[in-house]
């Protein structure tokens, strides 16, 4: 035996057993003969009456103590040969509350009685539970942050000293244990809105104003990704800034899926313009046609002169006939939309021309127009075929319809490459057009600007939508008495 | 009675030639307006008024349609506001057109110049009730 374990005398369990009757819950074991003892603490503390359950160490350790403890139970108490107080969280099972948390702390007593062990229970479980609800929460915090690409920084006002969150380190794609200063940390963003992100925050520290914006930026890794960056200034009781805080945010695939979305919103906009402009022009033509059928009708009942009947029939015929052409229109506009549907080829663009070329062979020789063509620095273009056709059809028509009635129709087509992209260039030496009146009506349906008979106001505006539908656009420069140039981008 | 009434000619200004002989043809059947003109767009109507060898032969009431090329019935509308005051005699215009689009119909009926907006196919009664204002108050408004 130990000098250290003479010294305890009956006295101090004694001193033990006084507690017993205070409600402190106690056990003790005596290792010797296994016997086990319980203070009125123990039962109250897990909620059981003497009677509930026995006294014994198997109970205690089969049954009240939670399985997973059982070894760290152990290791604290039994297993501790000398009489140093030991202390261990265990889980305890309670008669209404279930599991509970408990701090047990354990100390060897050897007495001329016999070796005992001693052990104090104290609930330790609203402690415990808030103990793991901070670690959880701290979990959490950091997955919420590395979910949403978020992180939160923290500047001290008076020091100028920086706080971040772990995550704002992922965001610029550095080493979370090199120390960043402020002025570092702005250097990221790209040259055109580091001057906006610096001024957002001069204006919190001096001037208190929150800021939420969102700005590009270029990582240690030299992606270019866009963040959103908030900051809220904390003011003392002076009203100055104490400290500024906020979040950082990587809002790269919201934003780009933004932008994106913007675009296709524009051109469902442009489309629906489109469709609005077609809807009003059919009709505004159809009602013209039917209104003057029934203004025909009406006066042919009202005519009883044979010879004026059959004028009148004769215009019913012409109407009719007007009626087949605005049909006739409008199948050749869902055509076009369907057309879509089949896709693009790659094209040479001298193909498409001289067949187009043979079509209009008749008109070509009647107006003796001289017609120079050059593909050479763009022989290939990916088109529709028929809309590549349809744009060739349509400005050919115009330029030899709209010669100019005292000179030789002269038309010059270039196709050339600006990048990637590939323009077309018509030209004619026409009777031109006042685009300052006519500009804005030039393409739209059914517009006409000369008395000539043959003028039905359909072929640019196909072309402008056949055009525009393969997302390239046209332009249109002229001078009445000189000529016309239509420029178009087609890829 | 009817040696007071006034004299009423009329001007249709369309490139519609349906339309245009339609009107014809029905005011001749109706016996409305004593005398018809036509016009096939803005211009052409421009120039005769504007024309000192047809002052003797201005028509009283013009039907301007709103679809024409060359000078539509917009661009007509301006035109005539700024040749109204040369004009030795008033005359009424309305618009007319087959289009509902309100747009339209508002930017005619807000125009101080325009009498009115008319749809095509155009109401008799309504003609009548024009043509019949303007023959027994054609005199007052010439005098006033």
């Amino acid at each position: 035996m130990s000098s250290e374990v003479q010294q305890f005398s009956g006295e101090n369990a004694a001193h033990i057993a006084h507690f017993a009757d205070t409600g402190v819950s106690i056990w003790r074991y005596n290792i010797d003969t296994r016997e086990v003892w319980w203070s009125t603490g123990f039962y109250q503390a897990l909620g059981y009456q003497k009677n509930d359950i026995e006294c014994s160490y198997s109970v205690f350790f089969d049954y009240l103590l939670y399985y997973e403890d059982r070894q760290k139970f152990l290791k604290t108490t039994l297993l501790t040969s000398n009489s140093v107080e030991n202390s261990a969280h265990i889980r305890l099972l309670t008669k209404h509350k279930g599991y509970q948390w408990f701090q047990n702390t354990t100390k060897q007593y050897i007495t001329e009685t016999g070796r005992f062990i001693y052990g104090i229970l104290i609930n330790i479980s609203e402690a415990k539970t808030a103990e793991l609800k901070a670690v959880e929460n701290e979990t959490k915090f950091a997955e919420i942050g590395r979910i949403a690409k978020m992180g939160y920084w923290q500047i001290d006002c008076r020091t100028m000293e920086l706080e971040l969150s772990r995550e704002i380190y992922d965001i610029y794609e550095l080493n979370p244990s090199l120390p960043i200063s402020v002025d570092e940390l702005l250097s990221y963003f790209l040259p055109q809105h580091e001057p906006v992100i610096k001024k957002a925050i001069d204006d919190a520290l001096q001037h208190c104003i929150p800021y939420d914006i969102e700005l590009q930026f270029k990582t240690a890794k030299e992606n270019i990704i866009w963040v959103k960056c908030k900051g809220i200034p904390v003011i003392d009781e002076y009203g100055r800034s104490k400290y500024l805080r906020g979040i950082f945010q990587n809002i790269d695939s919201i934003k780009k899926r933004g932008i994106t979305m913007q675009s296709s919103i524009n051109l469902l906009d442009d489309q629906n313009k489109r469709l609005q402009n077609f809807a009003y022009i059919v009709s505004h033509n159809l009602r013209s046609h039917a209104g003057n059928l029934k203004f025909m009708v009406d006066l042919f009942e009202e005519t009883p002169a044979e010879h004026e009947r059959a004028e009148i029939f004769s215009h019913i015929k012409t109407i009719s006939q007007s009626l087949s052409a605005t049909m006739s229109h409008l199948d050749e506009i869902v055509k076009m939309q369907a057309e879509i549907s089949n896709g693009t080829k790659l094209l040479e663009l001298a193909d498409i021309f001289t067949n187009v070329i043979s079509a209009l062979q008749a008109d070509i020789k009647m107006s003796g127009a001289q017609i120079n063509t050059n593909f050479s620095n763009a022989p290939t273009v990916n088109y529709i075929p028929a809309y590549l056709e349809s744009i060739f059809q349509n400005l050919l028509t115009n330029a030899i319809k709209y010669r100019h009635p005292e000179r030789t129709p002269v038309i010059n087509i270039t196709t050339y490459k600006a990048g990637n992209e590939v323009f077309m260039a018509f030209e004619d030496n026409g009777m031109g057009i006042d685009l300052e009146r006519y500009g804005n009506q030039l393409f739209g349906m059914y517009k006409t600007f000369h008395t000539n008979p043959d003028a039905k106001g359909i072929g640019l505006f196909m072309t402008r939508n056949q055009v525009e539908a393969l997302g390239g656009y046209i332009t249109v420069e002229s001078a009445v008495n000189i000529g016309t140039k239509f420029t178009i981008k087609l890829v | 009675m009817n040696s007071e009434l006034q004299f009423v000619t009329a001007a249709i200004v369309d490139d519609d030639k349906i339309f245009t002989y339609g009107f014809r043809k029905l005011t001749g059947i109706k016996g409305l307006f004593d005398e018809i003109l036509d016009f096939c767009n803005g211009k052409e109507a421009i120039d005769y008024l504007t024309d000192p060898q047809n002052s003797t032969r201005l028509p009283d009431v013009l039907f301007v349609d709103i679809n024409m090329p060359i000078m539509d019935g917009w661009e007509f509308n301006d035109a005539f506001g700024e040749i109204k005051s040369l004009l030795p005699k008033p005359i009424a215009v309305y618009n007319i057109s087959s289009s509902i689009d309100i747009e339209d119909i508002n930017r005619a009926k807000k125009n101080p110049l325009i009498a009115d907006y008319l749809l095509k196919p155009l109401n008799e009664i309504y003609l009548a009730e024009i043509y019949h204002k303007l023959q027994y108050f054609g005199k007052d408004i010439k005098i006033g």
